[in-house]
């Protein structure tokens, strides 16, 4: 039995948010399975947060913010950039599953491309097939 | 390379203890930390010393590390900047653990003073405390061969273990019998000039040998790290290397970089939940092993300490279970450290890279392929 993936996305308040409200003004198509959580900025996303979320059996995690130099506080994303690589890079050397995280940049205009990318990051995961950590008793 | 040569008449502990007291005697400090034999004769502790009979039975050269120099340091500046001109004597990888809280607002360098040495590596705590005597003869004749069997793992991999990279003021080498002193900052001239030696002699043998030295060590950290990388490989791998955590979160708090006082993972948000919260993630999961989340508190730990890694080992120093914490800890942080080109405490005006950011960088970690 194949069930619907699930996904985590963190959006920032200030662009991805509202670009996520803007798709659903607009009636475009957003995957049913995306549960959102709203950060004040992608900078508040402590890499703990997304481990916690593989680890409880999420299937892929967004992590969404502002344009690199549109940031509502002039720098959070790049310092998200950076927190994110690391963490990508620790998970790469690991090999647990690197690709099931995406970083992307969607500002408060562009409910088309939150559209995009989230049915596309939703159509990968699916395809990817469940997160191996699920079944794992002693890995938590 | 110039620096002062001196030959040693008894031993080395005793060599370097007669320049500290020439230093104290002449007032240019006023007070020296180092470690010292702790009374029971089994173990070693830091001591803050003023008086000037105490220094008469320091060692700076213990075989063991059962706390890390900059966690002690830590404690003795946490509320800021000293009026007391105080000597630390401390090996590279302490030194730099306290260059890294300092960078960390942790640790406060001002009218602190830093003496390192050619470190020989150490013995394990745990091993140590079985048979002292054994391990007291042998810490010296580990500094005249070089040797690597019995230390500690994450020592025979080190390879910041003399003056390089390591922001010291003066910097003590040992070469057949014989102590060098190489001054390092502009400090140290005031140093010398106290001592009355002048930096003249040639150091290059010296500086030959640990060259050698050196080479070696990187191939053996190489070859570790590849066995390593192989050892960690994968979800089953990875868990079977930390298999025999029992998650007592000792590596952190051994730890010199773990400096928070109330840890993330230890913090009502992350770790306190409702029993039918844990069983849901047992339904999820098939079932889930308590105590919980011992293997997000290792990946996540990697998360926040990792970069400023020094590679002290003092983690599986600490660690009960024996789990190789101290060398996978050397290992990612020796990766994610090359992604920034950060070494940890080697210059104090470098940022931690967390802390700052380029704006034109990382492009391969961002999702491109939807991009207009």
């Amino acid at each position: 039995m194949q069930t619907e993936p699930t996904i985590i996305g963190f959006l920032c308040n200030w662009c991805s948010y509202a670009a996520a409200d803007l798709a659903g003004n607009s009636k475009l198509e957003v995957p049913g399975n995306l549960t959102t959580i709203r950060v004040m900025c992608s900078s508040r996303v402590d890499p703990v947060f997304i481990l916690n979320a593989y680890f409880q059996g999420a299937d892929g995690v967004l992590v969404a913010g502002c344009h690199p130099g549109d940031c509502h506080y002039q720098t959070g994303n790049y310092y998200a950039r950076r927190r994110l690589a690391l963490l990508i890079k620790i998970l790469q050397t690991f090999d647990i599953e690197p690709k099931r995280l995406r970083l992307s940049w969607i500002s408060a205009s562009e409910g088309q491309r939150f559209s995009e990318i989230t049915q596309e990051f939703a159509k990968f995961i699916k395809e990817a097939g469940p997160n191996p950590l699920k079944k794992k008793p002693f890995f938590e | 390379m110039k620096g002062k040569i001196i030959e040693i008449k008894s031993d080395l502990n005793t060599a370097i203890k007669n320049i500290i007291k020439t230093l104290v005697q002449k007032k240019l400090f006023d007070a020296v930390f180092v470690p010292v034999r702790i009374p029971s004769r089994e173990s070693f502790a830091y001591l803050l010393i003023k008086d000037k009979e105490i220094l008469e039975s320091i060692t700076p050269l213990p075989p063991t590390m059962p706390v890390q120099g900059a966690r002690a340091l830590k404690d003795l500046t946490r509320l800021g900047k000293l009026n007391l001109r105080i000597l630390c004597i401390m090996r590279p990888c302490e030194i730099r653990a306290a260059v890294e809280l300092a960078k960390l607002r942790q640790i406060t360098l001002q009218n602190l003073t830093f003496f390192s040495f050619d470190c020989p590596g150490v013995f394990p705590t745990a091993e140590y405390i079985k048979s002292p005597e054994k391990y007291d003869q042998n810490i010296i004749e580990k500094i005249k061969a070089w040797q690597e069997d019995g230390l500690r793992p994450n020592c025979s991999i080190c390879v910041n273990f003399s003056h390089y990279n390591t922001p010291a003021d003066l910097h003590i080498g040992f070469y057949r019998n014989h102590l060098l002193i190489y001054p390092v900052s502009k400090n140290s001239q005031k140093i010398l000039d106290i001592l009355s030696y002048r930096a003249e002699d040639d150091l290059t043998e010296w500086e030959n040998s640990i060259n050698t030295l050196l080479k070696k060590k990187k191939e053996n950290r190489s070859r570790k790290f590849s066995l390593l990388s192989n050892q960690t490989k994968g979800i089953e791998n990875l868990e079977e290397f930390f298999t025999g955590c029992i998650n007592c979160h000792n590596c952190m708090r051994v730890c010199p970089i773990c400096y928070c006082r109330q840890c993330f993972f230890e913090s009502p948000e992350q770790s306190h939940h409702e029993a039918e919260e844990y069983l849901a993630r047992a339904k999820e999961k098939g079932g889930i092993r308590f105590p919980p989340e011992r293997m997000v508190f290792h990946l996540g730990r990697m998360n926040h300490m990792a970069l400023s890694c020094v590679g002290c080992g003092s983690c599986e120093d600490g660690c009960p279970m024996d789990v190789p914490v101290g060398q996978i800890f050397s290992f990612i942080g020796n990766e994610v450290q090359k992604m920034f080109d950060y070494l940890p405490g080697k210059n104090l005006e470098e940022p931690i890279p967390l802390l700052t950011f380029k704006e034109d960088e990382l492009h391969e970690y961002e999702d491109t392929r939807e991009k207009k």
